[in-house]
């Protein structure tokens, strides 16, 4: 592994973290658990195609685990780890079959498949599925705010690309 | 590139200023409404009874337990000493005087369903096996039947005053309006001690008091004939509710026909006029118990002609052909369990 | 792969599907009076909103640090204060306004209304 990837990564992981402690500063639009922008996803996407599978799966890790150390809700990890890991699955199905300029594809399938697996993480730990009513609502915020991250990572991917 | 978005980073670290200050737990105290629903829960009458009643004190709940256990003492027709029991066993008896009025009632109602409700059918009853629990049902023949329906005859029961008769080989049963009579003294009981809002459960016949201490109607669920849930769920307030089906109680032969506890007292075998499940609403216990029998016994087209011409209650069938039928004024109190299970239909004035 | 235009028309006919279901489940109110309050699993409390006639207030604790305040009003229930770092159940409000429970993911909080049990009896 040469410094500069590992800068690289870092450097990533770091900004996510960010995003991810900024993001957990502005209040949720609606009163649904589990509906968040998720800034931090534009990070992943972004590693996704820049870097590949490996180091994202990395700056991923690294940053649901430390994201819930500072939130100070070690409770959350259960979630972002479920609802991450998911998403990363789906995202390195796709990645090959998309082009250039359908990324934001792979980040709002990514996302639907958090929110997924953020309810089937809260329904097995609050053991209830009385909150499953809340699946499509979570769904649908999945997708509107995976178009938006997907098309923020897009627009870095190209400016940076450029640079 | 990256030199910009590291700048960007430190900028914004600094800006949130590393996480969010744990907030103070705050201290609250902890009340308690003041619910005094009081409730009581005892074995009378062969069933589960229970009584909640709204500012009841546990003297008052003492009390109706006690007038529950003394009517069963003089109504059973099984029990050694009753009034009943005296009288199917030495043909007269002299009655106390709410004994009395509740066999003077029973035969009023006797006549008023035509004989539908026959407080005399009780031999028959007995032979099927329905009166002991321990399961001995047989099917009895027709000539056994025969000989037991000679003095199946309500109008044969003499009563004049307190002192009550019955012919030689008669034998009555107060059964089909004994809890519904108990529960119109319990409410008088709870309505002379001041409470207002109470729900009586006499094995299955509910009785509600006024309606809810918030004001509400009870909601008070009807069982499924044809299943474990429910029909549906009715508000009410300050009604009867009773309901007679053929899931009570029944058997089934070697061949596989069904025989169930609700007798036609004119054929002494069990009634099948195309009901399966009865339930009366009404303002008085007793009527709505006598009637979920009789009614039961007349079978569909009976019973609407029964209830057109009274009008003094409300009704709920449940037809052996999966229909649902309501009177009009429980359209709206009425909330079905499973809207698809039965054809809802409401019964026509007229 | 598919055309980008495909996958907007495929996004937005599940986008709308998925609205019209979120709207149908969480805008209709549902029926009873009887709730529950879960954490972890395990019913805490059974209430019976219709027979509440005074307001009350009590608080459930997560045994890992914070809590959460419920208030009962009657026919009616809600989480007025919590610290949890979200505090979306307090922003969730009324139970009775809404077909979703009311759920507080860091304390594992769950207040629900339980079917059946709004039954005060059963006629048989």
């Amino acid at each position: 592994m040469n410094t500069k990837r590992i800068t690289k990564m870092a450097l990533l992981t770091a900004v996510a973290l960010i995003l991810f402690t900024v993001e957990a500063q502005i209040p949720a639009p609606v009163p649904i658990p589990g509906v968040k922008l998720g800034l931090a996803n534009i990070i992943t996407v972004y590693a996704m195609f820049a870097l590949g599978p490996a180091d994202t799966l990395c700056i991923l890790l690294v940053r649901v685990v430390l994201g819930s150390m500072f939130s100070g809700a070690m409770i959350s990890l259960l979630y972002s780890l479920s609802g991450g890991l998911l998403c990363y699955a789906v995202m390195l199905l796709l990645r090959r079959v998309l082009s250039e300029r359908q990324i934001w594809v792979c980040s709002v399938l990514g996302a639907v498949a958090h929110n997924a697996g953020q309810m089937l993480a809260a329904i097995a730990i609050l053991r209830t599925t009385a909150v499953a009513v809340y699946f499509p609502a979570l769904l649908l915020s999945g997708m509107v705010t995976g178009l938006f991250t997907g098309l923020c990572a897009q627009e870095v991917l190209r400016r940076l690309r450029k640079a | 590139m990256y030199k910009r978005l590291a700048a960007l980073a430190l900028g914004l670290a600094l800006l949130c200023g590393c996480g969010a200050a744990a907030q103070p737990q705050k201290e609250t105290e902890t009340v308690q409404a003041a619910q005094e629903m009081r409730s009581t829960e005892f074995f009378a009458m062969d069933t589960v009874m229970s009584v909640r009643a709204c500012g009841a004190d546990e003297a008052l709940l003492a009390q109706a337990e006690a007038l529950v256990l003394s009517l069963e003492e003089e109504l059973s027709t099984t029990r050694e000493g009753s009034a009943v029991y005296t009288l199917d066993h030495e043909g007269h008896a002299e009655l106390s005087e709410r004994a009395a009025y509740l066999l003077g009632r029973a035969l009023a109602l006797c006549a008023e369903t035509d004989g539908a409700l026959d407080v005399s059918v009780y031999p028959v009853v007995r032979a099927w096996g329905f009166t002991t629990a321990d399961g001995s049902y047989r099917v009895p023949d027709a000539a056994e039947l025969d000989a037991l329906l000679q003095n199946v005859d309500y109008t044969r029961v003499l009563l004049d005053g307190t002192e009550a008769s019955v012919p030689e080989g008669m034998e009555i049963d107060l059964g089909a309006v004994t809890k519904g009579y108990t529960g119109d003294l319990l409410t008088a009981l709870l309505r002379e001690s001041g409470v207002e809002s109470a729900l009586l459960d006499l094995g299955g016949n509910v009785q509600t008091v006024g309606c809810k201490p918030d004001g509400s109607n009870w909601r008070v669920g009807v069982k499924d004939p044809a299943g474990e849930g429910l029909l549906g769920a009715l508000a009410v307030a300050d009604k009867a509710v009773v309901t007679s089906g053929g899931y009570e109680r029944y058997f089934t032969d070697d061949a596989g026909t069904l025989y169930w506890h609700i007798m036609d007292p004119r054929s002494g075998c069990p009634a099948r006029n195309g009901l399966i499940s009865v339930t009366v609403v009404g303002d008085e216990g007793l009527y709505c118990d006598a009637l979920s029998t009789a009614l039961f016994v007349m079978g569909t087209e009976d019973a609407i002609a029964f209830w057109r011409a009274h009008r003094d209650f409300d009704m709920v069938l449940v037809t052996e052909d999966g229909r649902l039928l309501l009177t009009p004024a429980l359209a709206e109190r009425f909330t079905p369990a499973d809207a698809l299970r039965y054809e809802t239909a409401v019964i026509a004035d007229a | 792969m598919l055309k980008t235009r495909t996958w907007i028309l495929l996004f937005a006919a599940a986008a709308l599907a998925l609205g019209l279901l979120s709207w149908r489940l969480l805008g209709t109110p549902v029926e009873g009076t009887v709730v529950e309050v879960v954490q972890d699993g395990v019913v805490l409390r059974e209430i019976d909103l219709s027979a509440v006639r005074e307001a009350y207030s009590f608080v459930v604790t997560w045994p890992d640090g914070g809590s959460n305040t419920v208030l009962v009003e009657p026919g009616r229930i809600c989480v007025a204060e919590a610290d949890c770092p979200d505090g979306l159940c307090v922003r969730q409000g009324w139970l009775s306004d809404r077909g979703a429970p009311l759920v507080c993911l860091p304390h594992r909080l769950v207040i629900r209304l339980k079917g059946e049990g709004a039954l005060d009896g059963v006629s048989r």
